[in-house]
Protein backbone atom coordinates (compact mmCIF):
# COMPACT_ATOMS: atom_id res chain seq x y z
CA UNK A 1 0.00 0.00 0.00
CA UNK A 2 2.87 2.29 1.06
CA UNK A 3 5.03 1.37 -2.16
CA UNK A 4 1.41 2.23 -3.99
CA UNK A 5 0.99 5.38 -2.19
CA UNK A 6 4.51 5.83 -3.07
CA UNK A 7 4.21 5.61 -7.11
CA UNK A 8 1.10 7.57 -6.96
CA UNK A 9 3.45 10.54 -5.55
CA UNK A 10 5.60 9.88 -8.34
CA UNK A 11 3.05 9.62 -11.08
CA UNK A 12 2.14 13.18 -9.53
CA UNK A 13 5.30 14.75 -10.06
CA UNK A 14 5.04 13.45 -13.12
CA UNK A 15 6.85 10.28 -13.73
CA UNK A 16 5.54 8.34 -16.41
CA UNK A 17 7.46 4.97 -15.13
CA UNK A 18 5.76 5.07 -11.80
CA UNK A 19 2.27 5.62 -13.33
CA UNK A 20 3.02 2.71 -16.16
CA UNK A 21 3.72 0.33 -13.02
CA UNK A 22 0.35 1.32 -11.41
CA UNK A 23 -1.36 0.56 -14.52
CA UNK A 24 0.43 -2.85 -14.65
CA UNK A 25 -0.73 -3.41 -11.66
CA UNK A 26 -4.23 -3.15 -12.68
CA UNK A 27 -4.66 -3.47 -16.14
CA UNK A 28 -5.70 -7.33 -16.11
CA UNK A 29 -8.14 -6.80 -13.24
CA UNK A 30 -9.71 -4.01 -14.82
CA UNK A 31 -10.22 -5.12 -18.29
CA UNK A 32 -11.94 -8.62 -16.41
CA UNK A 33 -14.21 -6.26 -14.46
CA UNK A 34 -14.72 -4.24 -18.03
CA UNK A 35 -15.90 -7.55 -19.59
CA UNK A 36 -18.30 -7.82 -16.77
CA UNK A 37 -20.01 -4.02 -17.73
CA UNK A 38 -19.47 -3.41 -21.89
CA UNK A 39 -20.99 -5.21 -24.29
CA UNK A 40 -18.27 -6.73 -26.73
CA UNK A 41 -14.85 -7.60 -26.00
CA UNK A 42 -13.27 -4.43 -27.59
CA UNK A 43 -15.58 -2.14 -25.89
CA UNK A 44 -13.98 -2.97 -22.99
CA UNK A 45 -10.78 -2.86 -24.19
CA UNK A 46 -11.58 0.41 -25.37
CA UNK A 47 -12.92 1.34 -21.81
CA UNK A 48 -9.75 0.17 -20.32
CA UNK A 49 -7.76 2.46 -22.38
CA UNK A 50 -9.94 5.24 -21.56
CA UNK A 51 -9.89 4.46 -18.01
CA UNK A 52 -6.34 4.49 -17.61
CA UNK A 53 -5.92 7.76 -19.72
CA UNK A 54 -8.06 9.69 -17.57
CA UNK A 55 -6.97 8.15 -14.67
CA UNK A 56 -3.48 9.43 -15.59
CA UNK A 57 -5.16 12.83 -16.53
CA UNK A 58 -6.53 13.88 -13.28
CA UNK A 59 -4.01 11.49 -11.25
CA UNK A 60 -3.97 15.32 -9.38
CA UNK A 61 -7.47 14.94 -8.00
CA UNK A 62 -6.87 11.71 -6.73
CA UNK A 63 -7.29 11.78 -3.07
CA UNK A 64 -5.35 9.36 -0.83
CA UNK A 65 -8.16 8.61 1.58
CA UNK A 66 -9.47 5.88 -1.29
CA UNK A 67 -8.09 2.90 -2.04
CA UNK A 68 -6.67 3.23 -5.55
CA UNK A 69 -8.52 0.78 -6.98
CA UNK A 70 -11.42 2.02 -6.18
CA UNK A 71 -10.71 5.34 -7.65
CA UNK A 72 -9.76 3.18 -11.01
CA UNK A 73 -12.85 1.06 -10.52
CA UNK A 74 -15.15 4.48 -10.05
CA UNK A 75 -13.82 5.62 -13.41
CA UNK A 76 -14.07 2.70 -15.29
CA UNK A 77 -17.65 2.19 -14.27
CA UNK A 78 -17.69 5.36 -16.01
CA UNK A 79 -16.26 4.12 -18.95
CA UNK A 80 -18.42 1.24 -19.46
CA UNK A 81 -21.16 3.49 -18.87
CA UNK A 82 -20.67 5.91 -21.51
CA UNK A 83 -19.58 3.24 -24.02
CA UNK A 84 -22.79 1.08 -23.40
CA UNK A 85 -25.34 3.95 -23.76
CA UNK A 86 -23.16 4.72 -26.95
CA UNK A 87 -23.63 1.28 -28.47
CA UNK A 88 -27.44 1.51 -27.45
CA UNK A 89 -27.53 5.05 -29.36
CA UNK A 90 -25.59 3.41 -32.56
CA UNK A 91 -26.62 -0.24 -32.98
CA UNK A 92 -29.23 -0.88 -30.01
CA UNK A 93 -29.30 -2.75 -27.34
CA UNK A 94 -26.68 -5.61 -27.56
CA UNK A 95 -27.13 -7.41 -24.38
CA UNK A 96 -28.26 -11.23 -25.32
CA UNK A 97 -26.25 -14.19 -23.98
CA UNK A 98 -23.95 -14.63 -27.13
CA UNK A 99 -22.91 -11.19 -27.62
CA UNK A 100 -21.70 -10.89 -23.17
CA UNK A 101 -17.81 -10.76 -23.78
CA UNK A 102 -17.98 -11.90 -19.80
CA UNK A 103 -19.85 -15.65 -20.79
CA UNK A 104 -17.97 -16.07 -24.08
CA UNK A 105 -14.57 -16.02 -21.78
CA UNK A 106 -16.42 -18.35 -19.57
CA UNK A 107 -17.42 -21.15 -22.51
CA UNK A 108 -13.76 -20.49 -24.11
CA UNK A 109 -12.44 -22.28 -20.68
CA UNK A 110 -14.69 -25.25 -21.26
CA UNK A 111 -15.19 -25.39 -17.47
CA UNK A 112 -17.96 -24.81 -14.83
CA UNK A 113 -17.74 -21.61 -13.54
CA UNK A 114 -20.09 -19.64 -11.00
CA UNK A 115 -20.03 -16.10 -12.31
CA UNK A 116 -21.83 -17.19 -15.41
CA UNK A 117 -24.81 -18.54 -13.04
CA UNK A 118 -24.45 -14.94 -11.44
CA UNK A 119 -24.84 -13.22 -14.31
CA UNK A 120 -28.00 -14.91 -15.26
CA UNK A 121 -29.57 -14.62 -11.33
CA UNK A 122 -28.21 -11.07 -11.24
CA UNK A 123 -28.97 -7.61 -12.02
CA UNK A 124 -26.22 -5.91 -13.93
CA UNK A 125 -25.69 -3.80 -10.29
CA UNK A 126 -25.68 -6.52 -8.12
CA UNK A 127 -23.10 -8.21 -10.17
CA UNK A 128 -20.85 -5.70 -9.95
CA UNK A 129 -20.96 -5.40 -6.36
CA UNK A 130 -20.75 -8.93 -5.79
CA UNK A 131 -17.69 -8.74 -8.25
CA UNK A 132 -16.02 -6.24 -6.37
CA UNK A 133 -16.63 -8.41 -3.16
CA UNK A 134 -15.49 -11.76 -4.18
CA UNK A 135 -13.08 -11.28 -7.07
CA UNK A 136 -11.51 -7.96 -6.07
CA UNK A 137 -11.97 -8.60 -2.33
CA UNK A 138 -13.32 -4.94 -1.43
CA UNK A 139 -14.80 -3.63 1.27
CA UNK A 140 -17.88 -2.59 2.14
CA UNK A 141 -17.46 0.73 1.97
CA UNK A 142 -15.35 1.18 -1.36
CA UNK A 143 -17.93 -0.99 -3.22
CA UNK A 144 -20.79 1.32 -2.05
CA UNK A 145 -18.08 4.10 -3.31
CA UNK A 146 -17.17 2.59 -6.90
CA UNK A 147 -20.75 2.10 -7.36
CA UNK A 148 -22.02 5.50 -6.43
CA UNK A 149 -24.75 3.49 -3.92
CA UNK A 150 -25.10 3.48 -0.19
CA UNK A 151 -23.55 1.37 2.21
CA UNK A 152 -27.01 -0.15 2.77
CA UNK A 153 -28.13 -0.99 -0.58
CA UNK A 154 -24.45 -2.23 -1.37
CA UNK A 155 -25.22 -4.51 2.04
CA UNK A 156 -28.60 -5.50 1.19
CA UNK A 157 -27.68 -6.54 -2.45
CA UNK A 158 -24.50 -8.22 -1.42
CA UNK A 159 -26.77 -10.57 0.98
CA UNK A 160 -29.50 -10.92 -2.08
CA UNK A 161 -26.51 -11.91 -4.73
CA UNK A 162 -25.42 -14.54 -1.69
CA UNK A 163 -28.19 -16.20 -1.38
CA UNK A 164 -29.33 -16.15 -4.84
CA UNK A 165 -25.58 -17.95 -5.59
CA UNK A 166 -26.19 -20.07 -2.50
CA UNK A 167 -29.08 -21.99 -3.48
CA UNK A 168 -27.20 -22.30 -7.38
CA UNK A 169 -24.21 -23.34 -5.52
CA UNK A 170 -26.18 -26.04 -3.57
CA UNK A 171 -28.03 -27.31 -6.46
CA UNK A 172 -25.08 -27.41 -8.59
CA UNK A 173 -23.47 -29.24 -5.69
CA UNK A 174 -26.13 -31.66 -5.33
CA UNK A 175 -26.07 -32.63 -8.72
CA UNK A 176 -22.78 -33.06 -9.95
CA UNK A 177 -20.32 -31.47 -7.45
CA UNK A 178 -19.64 -29.19 -10.33
CA UNK A 179 -18.38 -26.28 -7.82
CA UNK A 180 -17.29 -27.85 -5.00
CA UNK B 1 -13.50 -17.83 3.77
CA UNK B 2 -16.66 -19.41 3.00
CA UNK B 3 -17.57 -21.92 0.47
CA UNK B 4 -19.14 -19.01 -2.03
CA UNK B 5 -16.56 -16.82 -1.24
CA UNK B 6 -13.64 -19.67 -1.98
CA UNK B 7 -15.84 -20.87 -5.13
CA UNK B 8 -16.38 -17.40 -6.81
CA UNK B 9 -12.87 -16.28 -6.01
CA UNK B 10 -11.20 -19.07 -7.94
CA UNK B 11 -13.80 -18.45 -10.56
CA UNK B 12 -13.12 -14.97 -11.16
CA UNK B 13 -9.59 -16.16 -11.49
CA UNK B 14 -10.03 -18.97 -14.20
CA UNK B 15 -12.13 -16.09 -16.39
CA UNK B 16 -9.12 -15.96 -18.55
CA UNK B 17 -8.24 -12.53 -20.02
CA UNK B 18 -4.97 -11.24 -20.92
CA UNK B 19 -4.03 -7.96 -21.88
CA UNK B 20 -3.31 -8.31 -25.57
CA UNK B 21 0.91 -6.86 -26.37
CA UNK B 22 -1.13 -4.65 -29.30
CA UNK B 23 -3.97 -3.43 -26.60
CA UNK B 24 -0.63 -2.65 -24.32
CA UNK B 25 0.95 -0.73 -27.43
CA UNK B 26 -1.78 1.34 -27.64
CA UNK B 27 -2.11 2.36 -24.22
CA UNK B 28 1.31 2.90 -23.58
CA UNK B 29 1.34 5.33 -26.57
CA UNK B 30 -2.01 6.98 -25.96
CA UNK B 31 -0.45 7.60 -21.89
CA UNK B 32 2.75 8.99 -23.98
CA UNK B 33 0.40 11.70 -25.93
CA UNK B 34 -1.22 12.57 -22.32
CA UNK B 35 -0.24 15.25 -20.53
CA UNK B 36 -1.58 15.03 -16.78
CA UNK B 37 -3.64 18.10 -15.79
CA UNK B 38 -1.26 20.34 -13.10
CA UNK B 39 -3.28 20.83 -9.83
CA UNK B 40 -5.09 23.62 -9.90
CA UNK B 41 -3.08 26.80 -8.34
CA UNK B 42 0.16 25.02 -7.95
CA UNK B 43 1.36 26.35 -11.01
CA UNK B 44 0.95 30.05 -10.09
CA UNK B 45 2.02 28.72 -6.89
CA UNK B 46 5.22 27.86 -7.73
CA UNK B 47 6.06 30.70 -9.79
CA UNK B 48 4.88 32.81 -6.94
CA UNK B 49 7.31 31.17 -4.82
CA UNK B 50 10.50 31.71 -7.75
CA UNK B 51 10.37 35.43 -6.70
CA UNK B 52 12.94 36.64 -4.83
CA UNK B 53 12.95 38.76 -1.30
CA UNK B 54 13.56 41.59 -3.05
CA UNK B 55 10.53 41.52 -4.91
CA UNK B 56 8.41 41.41 -2.18
CA UNK B 57 10.34 44.72 -0.46
CA UNK B 58 10.08 46.64 -3.13
CA UNK B 59 6.40 46.17 -3.96
CA UNK B 60 5.45 46.89 0.01
CA UNK B 61 7.92 49.69 0.01
CA UNK B 62 5.93 50.95 -3.44
CA UNK B 63 2.61 50.37 -1.54
CA UNK B 64 3.53 51.95 1.80
CA UNK B 65 5.03 54.97 -0.28
CA UNK B 66 1.77 55.16 -3.00
CA UNK B 67 -0.67 55.47 0.44
CA UNK B 68 1.58 57.60 2.21
CA UNK B 69 1.45 60.18 -1.13
CA UNK B 70 -2.66 60.05 -1.79
CA UNK B 71 -2.90 60.79 1.81
CA UNK B 72 -0.43 63.88 1.44
CA UNK B 73 -1.89 65.39 -1.50
CA UNK B 74 -5.78 64.29 0.02
CA UNK B 75 -4.80 66.68 3.34
CA UNK B 76 -2.83 69.43 1.22
CA UNK B 77 -5.93 70.07 -1.05
CA UNK B 78 -8.39 69.93 2.15
CA UNK B 79 -6.44 72.77 4.24
CA UNK B 80 -5.84 75.08 0.40
CA UNK B 81 -9.63 74.59 0.40
CA UNK B 82 -10.34 75.94 4.32
CA UNK B 83 -8.03 79.03 3.62
CA UNK B 84 -9.59 80.24 0.35
CA UNK B 85 -13.15 80.06 1.27
CA UNK B 86 -13.14 81.75 5.04
CA UNK B 87 -16.30 81.66 7.26
CA UNK B 88 -18.91 80.99 4.76
CA UNK B 89 -22.12 81.54 6.98
CA UNK B 90 -25.88 79.90 6.03
CA UNK B 91 -27.87 82.69 4.25
CA UNK B 92 -31.33 80.74 5.59
CA UNK B 93 -32.92 80.92 8.38
CA UNK B 94 -33.90 77.62 10.50
CA UNK B 95 -37.09 76.12 9.88
CA UNK B 96 -38.58 74.37 12.56
CA UNK B 97 -38.68 70.76 11.74
CA UNK B 98 -41.78 69.45 13.97
CA UNK B 99 -43.88 72.26 12.10
CA UNK B 100 -42.98 70.44 8.67
CA UNK B 101 -43.54 67.04 9.22
CA UNK B 102 -47.44 65.76 8.09
CA UNK B 103 -49.01 64.52 11.02
CA UNK B 104 -49.99 60.82 9.89
CA UNK B 105 -53.81 59.37 11.22
CA UNK B 106 -52.46 56.41 11.90
CA UNK B 107 -55.73 53.94 12.19
CA UNK B 108 -54.67 51.59 14.85
CA UNK B 109 -57.02 48.84 17.00
CA UNK B 110 -55.19 47.02 19.87
CA UNK B 111 -54.70 43.52 19.10
CA UNK B 112 -57.50 41.13 20.78
CA UNK B 113 -55.40 38.17 20.28
CA UNK B 114 -54.93 37.50 24.18
CA UNK B 115 -58.57 37.61 24.63
CA UNK B 116 -59.61 34.51 24.61
CA UNK B 117 -56.37 32.90 26.68
CA UNK B 118 -57.77 35.72 29.70
CA UNK B 119 -60.69 34.48 29.58
CA UNK B 120 -59.84 30.77 29.32
CA UNK B 121 -57.76 32.22 32.59
CA UNK B 122 -60.33 33.55 34.05
CA UNK B 123 -62.74 30.41 34.27
CA UNK B 124 -59.81 28.13 35.55
CA UNK B 125 -59.02 30.48 38.17
CA UNK B 126 -63.00 30.28 38.86
CA UNK B 127 -62.99 26.86 39.09
CA UNK B 128 -60.11 26.66 41.49
CA UNK B 129 -62.07 28.96 43.57
CA UNK B 130 -65.33 26.73 43.57
CA UNK B 131 -63.06 23.58 44.31
CA UNK B 132 -60.87 25.12 47.07
CA UNK B 133 -64.41 26.08 48.33
CA UNK B 134 -65.79 22.45 48.10
CA UNK B 135 -62.46 21.35 49.86
CA UNK B 136 -63.07 23.54 52.63
CA UNK B 137 -66.35 22.74 53.12
CA UNK B 138 -65.86 18.83 52.59
CA UNK B 139 -63.49 18.68 55.93
CA UNK B 140 -65.42 21.56 57.70
CA UNK B 141 -62.97 24.40 57.90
Amino acid sequence: MTDELQLIDAAKAGSADAFAELVARYQGRLLRFLLTRCSSYADAEDALQDTLINAYRYLHSYDPRWRFSTWLYRIAIRNAQKSRSQNVIELGDLSDEQSDPLLQCIAASESENLWASARRLLNDEVFAAMWLRYAEDMSVNDISKALDRSVSWTKVNLLRGRRALDAELNAGGNESEAYG
Amino acid sequence: MDKLAKQLRLDAERIDTTVSAELEQRIVASLRAVTPRAEPGSDTGARLERRPAMFWWASSLTGIAAATAVIAIVNFQSRQADLAAPGVVASTSPVTIATTVPIIDWKTEYATLTGPLREELGNLQADIKKAEKKVRGDIGL
